[in-house]
């Protein structure tokens, strides 16, 4: 028996029809068509599907699609404003912090959780901040960077 | 950042060289970079593929009936549907081909399951909910064999048989009754034996290591389309557009000419996507149903059976030496655990276990050998890792017999350029000698190791990978505005459209901005070999270096016409020819074009085939400290020294340096496959099979060290592979040098790191 829903995605609000079995990771790429956020394991344990959901980050996959009713959603697509990027993304860019780039729209929006909150991490808390989204191309290191670089420049330091 | 390249002078070059940004980064940071899975056609169809729940077993029967009578199910498939492909059969790649029979044996059992995730039908519905209901109602009669799991097992004479038809090749005379070791292979030179007894110091170690998993983070996927012709279009996830059309057309009996590949952007595969895993189920389906059909491999499929893991390998290295430290002998079985079909031939880890040192004596016997575990496939520089962990232990040891410092006997012994490799070729030129003084003189083996809560140690070890060469193509076209539009049959595995267009920026003397470069499909763009075996970006910039001097051939022409001069004469740089005399006349590219544009097409044409290998070697050194009280392995610090011949970009190669290094340590301390005496993997998620997060790892250095290779473009080496080849041994010799012990079976989990710290000390905890 599929549902009516109401949720905001990306500040646009969106009313779709959805199974009950339905993910938000599913709801988001099948019946939106915002395929930024990735199945990597459908578990949890990857964090290629890492979105925002009222401002705190969490598994798309493992969310059901019925509990995002009158919620709002940040993906990916959502991230860079008016076609200028996140500070985080570029230096991303720079630093060559995305190879593969699967797990780096979790990994964007991991980070921008953490900038939001701190605006001054450690290495060791930005490791942390990203230590559910694995990565298998870059060892970190290059990602790492981003977000520090990331952060120095949104201070303004 | 890290530091600049050591090495080649590279004053001349304006845009290789350079730490430019990923051409295509900017659509991965924004989602909008396109893979497989994000694709969706108009009535498109998902399958599932129903996998054997038994290690080994004899297919009786499959009853498909209900499942074909199911509301919402289009079509069912299995082995029936597909002709059968014998023994034997081989499609083109490389100089030996790649084995077919193997390759339709992976994607759909017939007759025997050898492994549990191994396909035996496959459903395509309306939804996957549906599909995945359906393979409920396939009823597969099995009639269960005895599963034979270890390698020692499968080897005794005993064991059950996996294949009736495999007699051990490469023994004399050939036997005559079937075995689980498909083939033997001897590398030998000198009298390893006789130099061992007669020299002044020994070492030997035995090391298990368990089958691992690549890791990409994107599950195989295949999206499948038939049109009404009957002409196939497959969007995949694949390391080579061409190798993936000759298997799906193969295992479908369908002429080449019927298919296409369309690779699009891949999320890592690591050697593990260069066999097909369901593209050719998703055509059949799609070819039954007439709709087009998509196949997502689910995170449990890809472990359990659904695709190829890392080779597991027992192995026994015995090394000696003689009082001044000279390298006599080296001796070594290596029995490899290819899962259940034959053909990972031990031949290149026996090599790469040897290759790095000056040894006039060696003696290396090699076994392929089948167990009921999924049939293995390639990883990251395929057994050198394996190879590394066995033989630089052993060297270790030797070093700490001898009282002689590790370095100092990799530098006494090191092969150099013209030395002989394992197979008896010398070697072409190599910086091993140059990686070694810059070790020497680098912090991360001057400086103090430190004092911590627990004992620290520092390791050094050794990786040599040998790559591949095969064939890459390319054909340029200039735009309407003069600006070079590459298509590549390579995909892009690992930044090439980035490094690409790099090289093509340079022989045109444009900016990167100006060349746009992309990925062919399978009917695009001329015959290339997959990207593996580190080949793409030599063996591509050669391509291109051909392909942009024969545009440059026929924009010359056509600029000596409108300048009114002699082609030869004309010069050019920067996207600009010109007359020879002082103050001429001058044509950009774009004037030229836009002047002659409908004077007929320029394309310039690249083909690289049997280019010179460009040997990957690297040392790395690895400090570590072991938790006594868990046996908890931390690493420190860790520091890459790699000999890439010239880097390209170098923001690229230490990307591919350090997200290496990391698997390998990964391999090293945490992954491991489990298997239960059932044959059945008990670890088959992200959460029990566990990979570094970024709490896991040390910021990976890395030295860059360029010997150019000669007679290559630019003299570019192989980068990606070799470093997963040393961490495990690294580790491994500074936890020796921690906490005295040995730890022999990877990963180096804390159970048995505190295993061997036990059992070192009698026994007492």
């Amino acid at each position: 028996m599929k549902t009516l829903l109401s949720c905001t995605i990306n500040a646009e609000e969106h009313t779709v029809l959805v199974d009950p079995r339905d993910t938000l990771l599913e709801l988001l790429r099948e019946r939106i068509g915002l395929t930024g956020s990735k199945e990597g394991c459908g578990n949890g344990n990857c964090g290629t599907c890492t979105v925002l959901l009222d401002g705190a980050v969490v598994n798309a996959c493992l969310v059901l699609a019925l509990e995002v009713a009158g919620r709002e959603v940040v993906t990916i697509e959502g991230v860079a404003c008016a076609g200028e990027l996140h500070p985080i993304q570029s230096a991303l860019i720079e630093t060559g912090g995305t190879q593969c780039g699967f797990c780096t729209p979790g990994i964007v929006l991991a980070a921008k959780a953490l900038l939001d909150v701190n605006s001054a991490p450690s290495e060791d808390e930005i490791r942390q901040a990203i230590a559910g989204n694995l990565c298998r191309c870059t060892g970190y290191g290059k990602i790492v960077d981003a977000i520090a670089t990331a952060a120095t420049r949104m201070r303004g330091d | 950042m890290q530091p600049d390249p050591i090495g080649a002078p590279r004053g001349r070059l304006k845009v290789i060289g350079k730490r430019l940004a990923r051409v295509d980064a900017k659509e991965r940071v924004t989602g909008q970079a396109i893979y497989p899975a994000d694709l969706s056609l108009p009535g498109m169809v998902y399958a599932k593929i129903l996998r054997s729940p038994l290690a080994h077993a004899r297919i009786r029967g499959i009853d498909t009936r209900r499942a074909q009578a199911m509301q919402g199910v289009l079509a069912v498939v299995t082995a029936a549907d597909f002709p059968v492909v014998p023994v034997g059969s081989t499609i083109p790649m490389g100089e030996t081909g790649y084995d077919m029979w193997m390759v339709a044996a992976i994607n759909m059992a017939r007759d025997k399951v050898l492994w549990v995730g191994q396909p035996v039908a496959a459903v395509a519905a309306v939804d996957v909910h549906t599909a995945a209901a359906a393979l409920a109602l396939i009823a597969v009669e099995y009639e269960p064999l005895e599963p034979v799991l270890g390698i020692l097992a499968a080897m005794a004479p005993e064991a059950p048989v996996l294949h009736e038809h495999v007699v051990t090749k490469g023994i004399e005379p050939r036997p005559r009754s079937p075995s689980n070791v498909c083939s033997r292979v001897v590398i030998s030179r000198g009298d390893a034996p006789a130099a061992r007894a007669q020299a002044h110091a020994k070492a030997h170690v035995r090391v298990a290591v368990d089958t691992a998993h690549q890791g990409y983070l994107e599950p195989q996927v295949a999206v499948a389309q038939v049109d009404a012709n009957g002409f196939a279009t497959v969007w995949a996830s694949t390391q080579g557009q061409f190798t993936a059309e000759l298997m799906i057309a193969r295992m479908l009996g369908l002429p080449a000419s019927k298919l296409k590949v369309v690779p699009l952007e891949i999320g890592g595969g690591f050697g593990g996507k260069i066999a097909i895993h369901g593209e050719a189920i998703a055509v059949r389906l799609a070819q039954k149903c007439r709709r087009p059909v998509k196949l997502v491999l689910t995170r449990e499929e890809v472990l359990q059976g659904g695709s190829g893991p890392a080779a597991g390998a027992l192995i026994d290295i015995a090394v000696a030496a003689q009082k001044d430290g000279g390298l006599v002998a080296i001796e070594g079985t290596y029995r490899m655990d290819a899962g259940g079909l034959p053909g990972m031939s031990p031949s290149l880890l026996m090599q790469a276990s040897a290759a790095l040192y000056q040894c006039p004596n060696l003696n290396l016997e090699g076994f392929d050998v089948v167990t009921n575990k999924p049939r293995t496939e390639a990883y990251r520089g395929p057994g050198g890792i394996q190879a590394a962990f066995a033989v630089e232990q052993a060297i270790d040891m030797l070093c700490q017999r001898l009282g002689m410092d590790p370095l100092e006997f990799r530098k006494r012994n090191a092969s150099v350029t013209g030395s002989l490799m394992p197979i008896g070729t010398p070697f072409p030129s190599i910086g091993l000698d140059t990686i070694l003084e810059a070790v020497g003189g680098h912090p991360c083996w001057t400086d103090a190791l430190g004092q911590g809560a627990y004992p620290r140690g520092r390791g050094l070890a050794l990786g040599y990978w040998r790559g591949t060469s095969m064939t890459s193509a390319a054909h340029i076209t200039i735009a309407g505005d003069g600006r070079p539009m590459v298509t590549m049959g390579a995909v892009d595995l690992s930044g090439t459209r980035s490094t690409m267009a790099q090289v093509v920026a340079e022989e045109f003397g444009l900016a990167i901005e100006d060349v746009h470069v992309q990925t062919g499909d399978s009917k695009s763009v001329g015959y290339s070999d997959g990207a593996a075996g580190s080949r793409v970006a030599r063996t591509m910039t050669a391509a291109l270096v051909e392909a942009c001097a024969d545009a440059l051939r026929q924009l010359r022409s056509r600029a000596a016409e409108k300048l009114q001069s002699a082609a030869e004469l004309l010069h050019y740089a920067d996207g600009v020819f010109r007359a020879p005399q002082p103050g001429a006349a001058a044509i950009s590219l774009a004037e030229l074009m836009q002047a002659t544009l409908t004077d007929g097409a320029v394309v310039g044409r690249g083909v690289s085939s049997k280019l010179p290998l460009g040997v990957e070697i690297g040392a790395h050194v690895c400090d570590v400290e072991v938790d006594t009280e868990s046996g908890l392995v931390t690493v420190l610090r860790y520091t890459a020294f790699q000999d890439v011949g010239l880097a390209l970009n170098p923001t690229a190669v230490e990307g591919q340096i350090e997200g290496s290094v990391v698997q390998g340590l990964g391999w090293a301390l945490l992954e491991g496959f489990d298997y239960g005496a059932d044959g059945r993997l008990r670890n088959a998620s992200l959460l029990d099979y566990r990979m570094p997060t970024a709490l896991d790892v040390p910021r990976i250095d890395t030295v860059i060290v360029e010997t150019p290779v000669p007679n290559v473009p630019y003299g570019v080496r192989g980068v990606g592979e070799v470093p997963i080849v040393p961490p495990a041994a690294a580790a491994a010799n500074a936890i020796a040098r921690a906490v005295g012990v040995r730890v022999c079976h990877m990963p180096m989990t804390p159970e048995r790191v505190l295993a061997a710290i036990r059992a070192a000390r009698g026994g007492r905890s």
